[in-house]
């Protein structure tokens, strides 16, 4: 009956691909990875990918989700808001995310408003709907999510909407990859980026990554791009020479999407952001800028303004080294027993993109907890 | 378990499970003294969809075949939005029910009806989903043999609150039932997985989806000629926490594994792209007329000529095994050849950020 089940094709197809990475890591040696999104990590293991590559190469799961790097100080205001009668809207991952006390989950089941959105521009109707109340878009993500916050946020200034504001977290990828080049303790030798942020930011802002000697790939979601990216990135490693190249069945321009780039500029300026475990990063978040600044959440309600003071509450959670790629999940002591998916401590856990969460649904060795 | 009740603990998965666990163990020898000895009947109440009792002895079976011949279930439902592409809540409450006990072996013949209705709820609307009901009752001869119903003040409610009990009559010459699992049953999928969830997500997340409707559907009809085969093992729909869900129980369950087959799993276009864009996956989201049978592999071929006679089954496929391998887990060989494991849900579905 097994002879049924073959999907031909694809499965002869990837093992070639396979071999090839085999092939290209005998004349590199060892090597260790890091995929910086959390897309990434999740259809490795669902894929089944992770249980196909060869001996010798490591993949780490690097800061790539959203999620993962909110600090539990910007939930605790998502909250305060939130207990303060707002009406808060946010995309379905942070709900769950533990703040010091609580999240936005709890604080709804005690009878906070709270509702998930999956695009920003869902807040628009939110606030016309709802014109006795305030209401603020929790706004989360990379550059794949600020170009639609910076979207609805000139809709609300044109359109002179008075009820809506936003609670600005949007961080960019580069300058925490450049932070990442210079961990002490973490060894990788190249990384995998991701399509979708690429797309928006183009390449341009990775070329820090060929002088720091690291090889480096865009990749789409697929297993076959995330392969064909594995390939290049050894024989990069191999050769000691460093190109990034797209391996994407969409094209990738070089030098990103200009209308989103310049939606983003007229809204938004860098600022200092505060990256969960990895601290404070210069210059790698998005605050709103002077013509938005009246939109801005934390202004609006008198909240405290830019980052709070790195976290001083040690509880055991390794989601920033989990996050820097210096420890993998099972090597954090909460792992599987004191932070499940059922209890996560730390956001790694929570999110459906964070390591721990990929790791605890799909890895084999930890499905066996079950037995 | 502390504290207040999330929306997690009604979503199906493992915290459901926990749920239910905390107030079986208040009932303990309350519920059916008579029974309550009977090994059969406990795992049975844990693990299936319907009861099999036999009122005319106060007692819940014969001692020969592990079950009576009078089947019961019962259902809330709270679906939101009450109208979705392919049904409304007042199908879904007749449905739900009837393939409770479908799946189970036996025909649906009454139902009980119960409706929760909040101040203010336009009396055309409700007419139209008790239409819509009385259409899938009469479609399925499942006669209304008792109903209530209650206004609550506004707010106490969600427009419409209704629950449905379903009685009938096994027909299976042998109880269906997970302990009956072995090693190498096949494992049959009436049709692609989540397209009741992925249709409720669409419509609550304001995506256009065109072409994705509800499975939901009554199952007896597509079901019942697999009675004859003496290799059904058992059945289930793959209703709250989707197939995913079933498929860990029935590991769980038994002393086996499961080996599920990614390409062979029926695939629904729309559902696809809905999830795609969500972050679901299919494997987790709700069916409403999709069940999974256990089937001895000798007979499997045949079972699934007999299931694909039926409109609602024409994609109908063997998805995997029951394998002596990694005992009580359920594992996916993927498209690429890899090997992953299938967990069930955690909690509540949300959508995820980018």
């Amino acid at each position: 009956m097994s002879g049924r089940f073959t999907s031909g094709g694809a499965e002869a197809a990837f093992e070639a691909m396979r071999r090839e990475l085999e092939e290209a890591l005998r004349l590199s040696g060892p090597l260790t990875f890091m995929e910086v999104c959390g897309t990434h990590t999740v259809s490795i293991f669902r894929s089944g990918l992770r249980s196909l590559l060869p001996r010798g190469l490591s993949l780490l799961s690097g800061p790539g989700c959203p999620v993962c790097v909110t600090d539990r100080s910007e939930i605790d205001r998502a909250i305060e808001l939130a207990e303060k009668g707002c009406l808060v809207l946010t995309y379905g991952d942070m709900m769950r995310v533990p703040g010091t006390s609580g999240s936005l989950l709890e604080a709804r089941g005690r009878g906070a408003d709270v509702e998930v959105a999956t695009s920003a521009i869902q807040a628009l109707p939110a606030a016309r709907e709802n014109p006795d109340r305030d209401v603020v878009f929790l706004a989360v993500g990379f550059e794949t999510t600020a170009p639609a916050t910076a979207a609805m946020l000139r809709q609300v200034r044109s359109g002179g909407i008075r009820n809506l504001s936003v609670l600005c977290l949007h961080k960019t990828v580069p300058p925490v990859m450049r932070v990442l080049c210079s961990v002490p303790g973490l060894k990788v030798d190249g990384f995998l980026l991701p399509g979708n942020v690429t797309v928006v930011a183009g390449e341009g802002g990775y070329a820090f990554l060929a002088e720091a000697g690291k090889a480096a790939a865009v990749a789409g979601f697929e297993p076959e791009e995330i392969m064909a990216a594995l390939v290049d990135l050894v024989r990069q490693a191999a050769a000691g020479s460093y190109r990034i190249r797209a391996y994407r069945t969409r094209d990738v321009p070089r030098e990103g999407n200009t209308t989103a780039l310049r939606l983003m500029a007229e809204v938004f300026e860098p600022c200092d952001a505060l990256w969960r475990g990895l601290g404070l990063i210069p210059g790698s978040g998005l605050r709103l800028g002077k013509d938005y600044a009246r939109f801005d959440a934390l202004g609006k309600f008198g909240l405290k303004s830019g980052a709070g003071p790195a976290e001083a509450r040690d509880d055991g959670c390794q989601c920033g080294k989990i996050l820097s790629g210096l420890l993998t999940p099972p090597e954090c002591g909460l792992y599987g027993r004191a932070c499940t998916p059922l209890n996560p401590a730390g956001p790694c856990m929570v999110s459906s993109e964070g390591t721990c969460g990929a790791w605890y649904r799909f890895n084999r060795q930890e499905a066996e907890r079950w037995q | 378990m502390s504290g207040a009740l999330s929306l997690g603990h009604g979503s199906g998965g493992r915290l459901t499970q926990q749920l239910t666990q905390r107030i079986l163990s208040r009932f303990g020898e309350a519920r059916f003294p008579s029974a309550s000895r009977r090994p059969d009947f406990q795992a049975d109440f844990q693990m299936e969809d319907c009861a099999f009792i036999d009122a005319g002895c106060g007692a819940c079976g014969s001692e020969d075949d592990g079950g009576g011949k009078t089947a019961v279930s019962i259902d809330g439902f709270t679906v939101f939005p009450h109208d979705f592409p392919g049904g409304d809540i007042g199908k879904l409450a007749v449905c739900g029910s009837a393939n409770d006990l479908a799946v189970r072996g036996a025909e649906p013949l009454f139902l009980a009806l119960s409706l929760i209705i909040e101040e203010g709820l336009d009396v055309a609307v409700l007419d139209r989903y008790m239409d819509s009901a009385a259409q899938a009752a009469g479609e399925g001869r499942v006669a209304l043999a008792a109903g209530d119903t209650k206004v609550v003040p506004r707010g106490a409610a969600d427009k419409l609150f209704i629950t449905t009990c379903a009685i009938g009559r096994r027909v299976s010459p042998h109880v269906l039932r997970t302990s009956n699992l072995r090693d190498g049953d096949a494992l049959i999928l009436s049709t692609a997985p989540g397209r009741h969830g992925a249709a409720l997500a669409a419509a609550r997340f304001g995506l256009d989806a065109p072409g994705l409707t509800s499975d939901c559907a009554l199952l007896w009809p597509a079901l019942s000629p697999l009675l004859r085969f003496s290799g059904l093992r058992c059945m289930r729909d793959c209703t709250r926490g989707g197939l995913g869900t079933v498929l860990c129980e029935w590991a769980e369950a038994s002393p086996l594994g499961i080996e599920v087959y990614e390409t062979s799993v029926p695939a629904d276009t729309e559902t696809a792209a809905v999830c795609d864009i969500l972050g679901f996956d299919p494997l987790y989201l709700a069916s409403e007329g999709c069940a999974l049978a256990a089937v001895a592999p000798e007979q499997a071929e045949e079972c699934l000529v007999a299931l694909r006679e039926s409109p609602l089954c024409r994609d109908a496929a063997v998805i995997g095994r029951m394998i002596s391998e990694h005992p009580r887990m359920v594992g996916m060989r993927t498209r690429i050849g890899g090997m992953r494991f299938v967990d069930m849900p955690a909690g509540e579905l949300l959508p995820r950020i980018c």
